[in-house]
């Protein structure tokens, strides 16, 4: 046989093939490709064949299913755009300051803490874009002691969201006057954060899974914790799900990312759908028995 | 600037305390006792405390704590201790336990040809979805054996659900059988036909 | 033939919650053919995500799902008090003992079937229970 024919028959994917693919990806991760949808689905999953080497997509399919070399994490990601950059999925924003943050203020007085975390915060586009979101649409915004921590299991990311320093592209949604209200300095390497602002934010370096470290950071009112559960094995999922819970206050709040669903992670939140977005609560009471 | 900030302590190096935990998980106070859970899920000495500590769990949010725990050290100590539950009259316990042998198919495996062919037939349908999570050879073979010998028909039903996602060509001879047996009844020739058609266009 | 305007008279709503993705396959394909439309989940927890979108004339319940099972996900939709959670509910599961038939009462649902269910059956008894059939 040709060298391109046994190329041709190792990429040869059927369509019930990919059916018994969309079947997986929807039990693992909770995202359904409906049938107009597969062609996406296709692309990817041939580059992810060819990126593992495997000669079939059996061989493929086989690998994915075993959780080996983390390849479910390699063909979510691929379907995912994983770019960061400021007010990225600002419907979850919006939902803040619409939505949740009356819920949160209706157990406060003026003067109390309101604390938001958000885990993994990456190079610190998300904890600044939650920042400047609520000092722009927050009416409250001084009646309260509002707290924002940003945390990340790597070091380099965190010391570069100390540092405060971006890009244009990261930049992208935000407009020339608040970029002028909130950055104090371009350079070739691009905008810095004003320093008020950068001083303002705890950094810290924190595992997920770790729930001592966890339990460091104490309670917290709203947590953005996206796009990184989906990519732990069951159990390290519902162990980081257990520390997230724990450092809420009951009646606090957790967004995930756009894709993922707690669906496929933890039973212990309740969902609570407001018009811009799904997000997950810690009960108000718990409940001691079935 | 209205934002504030406030320092957050790192954990002290001090070595966690298990023996502490697995008293802790004893305690009247459901946040004690979760606490404990989830500090116990590297220690595999601490699997018959969690065991008993879950026979006797009434919050629902300390349960899956222990069932974390369990899941993670995984050994063959751990799903001795959640098999059991596949009798559980009570739903909710039961969907968990399997959701953690779910997890551990390689320690689960073992157990589960005695399962398939348990008196009870929710228990073997529950084994049928243990079977799922293994390599596709192994579960083929074991999912044509229930096909050729289970009576029941949600069984058959779950076995085909299985066979569709990870059955081999291997597997068509038993589907076939499996049709012709329960010709009459609904919903399993609709199943069979479509795990056929699954098996049948890949090249597997 | 009669067909029927979809701008005029919206299709009736049916959530199918079932992890088998045969059995959602298989009351789907029953259920379009009789001019319904059809959304599915594949656990409770998923279940709660689309039911409390409201705007479903009737849910389709299993009991045995992974992470939350028919029954917690009744009685959490029938406790949260929103719109959608007074919707019908029709358990359709393997177990027929009588205690499962009471813990689904309780639980919240309106009517319960055994599996395997036949498609005309299954027809009949969604058409009754959305009021489809007056």
């Amino acid at each position: 046989m040709t060298r391109s024919g046994e190329e041709d028959r190792a990429a040869y994917v059927s369509p019930e093939d990919v059916r018994r693919l969309c079947e997986f990806l929807y039990r693992r991760t909770g995202m359904l490709f409906a049938e107009d949808k597969r062609y996406y689905i296709d692309r990817r999953l041939h580059e992810r064949i060819a990126a593992t080497g495997a000669q079939s997509f059996q061989a493929y399919f086989a690998l994915l299913r075993s959780g080996l070399d983390s390849e479910v994490e390699h063909l979510v990601n691929a379907f995912t755009i994983n770019e960061t950059y400021f007010f990225r999925e600002d419907h979850q924003l919006r939902c803040m300051t619409s939505d949740l943050l009356d819920a949160v203020i209706r157990t406060k007085r003026p003067g109390d803490p309101i604390r938001i975390w958000s885990v993994p915060c990456s190079t610190g586009e998300e904890p600044y874009s939650i920042a400047i979101w609520l000092m722009e649409n927050f009416p409250d915004v001084d009646n309260y002691q509002i707290e924002i921590v940003g945390s990340d299991i790597d070091t380099r990311a965190l010391a570069a969201a100390a540092d405060g320093v971006y890009g244009a592209r990261a930049l992208m949604k935000l407009s020339p006057a608040l970029i002028a209200r909130y950055f104090e300095s371009a350079s070739a390497d691009g905008h810095r954060i004003d320093a008020g602002l950068r001083d303002s934010i705890q950094f810290t370096e924190v595992n997920l899974i770790d729930a001592r470290a966890m339990a460091q950071h104490g309670r917290f009112d709203i947590i953005f914790c996206r796009n990184v559960l989906i990519y732990f094995d069951d159990a390290s999922r519902r162990a980081a799900a257990e520390n997230l819970f724990d450092c809420l206050h009951p009646g606090g709040f957790i967004c995930l990312g756009h894709s993922e669903t707690m669906s496929r992670i933890s039973s212990l939140f309740r969902v609570c759908r407001y018009p811009d977005a799904i997000v997950y609560q810690r009960p108000e009471t718990e409940r001691d028995h079935d | 600037m209205p934002l504030v900030r406030r320092d957050i302590a790192r954990p002290t190096t001090a070595s966690a305390d298990e023996a502490a935990a697995r008293d802790a998980l004893r305690s009247a106070d459901p946040d004690m006792r979760w606490n404990a859970a989830r500090a116990l899920g590297a220690d595999p000495a601490s699997v018959a405390s969690l065991a008993a500590a879950l026979s006797t769990e009434p919050v629902p949010r300390v349960r899956e704590a222990i069932m974390t725990a369990l899941m993670r050290i995984g050994n063959e100590e751990s799903v001795k201790a959640l098999l059991p539950y596949l009798r559980e009259q009570d739903a909710a316990r039961r969907g968990a336990a399997i959701e953690a042998l779910q997890a551990l198919p390689d320690v689960t495996a073992p157990f589960l040809s005695a399962l398939l062919q348990d008196a009870d037939s929710d228990v073997r349908i529950l084994a049928v979805e243990l079977v799922r999570t293994m390599p596709a050879a192994e579960a083929t073979r074991l999912l044509c054996e229930v096909l050729a010998h289970e009576p029941h028909p949600n069984v058959c039903a779950s076995a085909v659900d299985a066979l569709a996602e990870v059955g081999t060509r291997d597997a068509l001879p038993a589907l076939e059988a499996c049709a012709r047996r329960f010709a009459d009844t609904p919903f399993l020739p609709f199943a069979i036909s479509i795990a056929v058609a699954r098996i049948s266009d890949g090249k597997g | 033939m009669i067909t029927i305007d979809r701008a005029v008279v919206p299709a009736l709503r049916v959530l199918i919650v079932d992890d088998s993705s045969l059995v959602r396959m298989y009351y789907r394909d029953a259920l379009e053919k009789a001019g319904f439309e059809v959304e599915q989940a594949m656990n409770g927890l998923e279940a709660m995500e689309k039911a409390l979108a409201g705007r479903f004339d009737l849910l389709i319940v299993d009991v045995n799902m992974p992470k939350m099972d028919g029954f917690s996900f009744l009685r959490e939709l029938r406790r949260s008090r929103a719109p959608a959670g007074s919707v019908p509910a029709l358990v359709i599961t393997t177990e027929s003992g009588e205690q499962d038939v009471q813990e689904a009462r309780i639980a919240g649902a309106n009517f319960y079937l055994v599996k395997p269910v036949a498609e005309r059956e299954l027809q009949s008894y969604v058409a009754v229970l959305t009021g489809a059939s007056r």
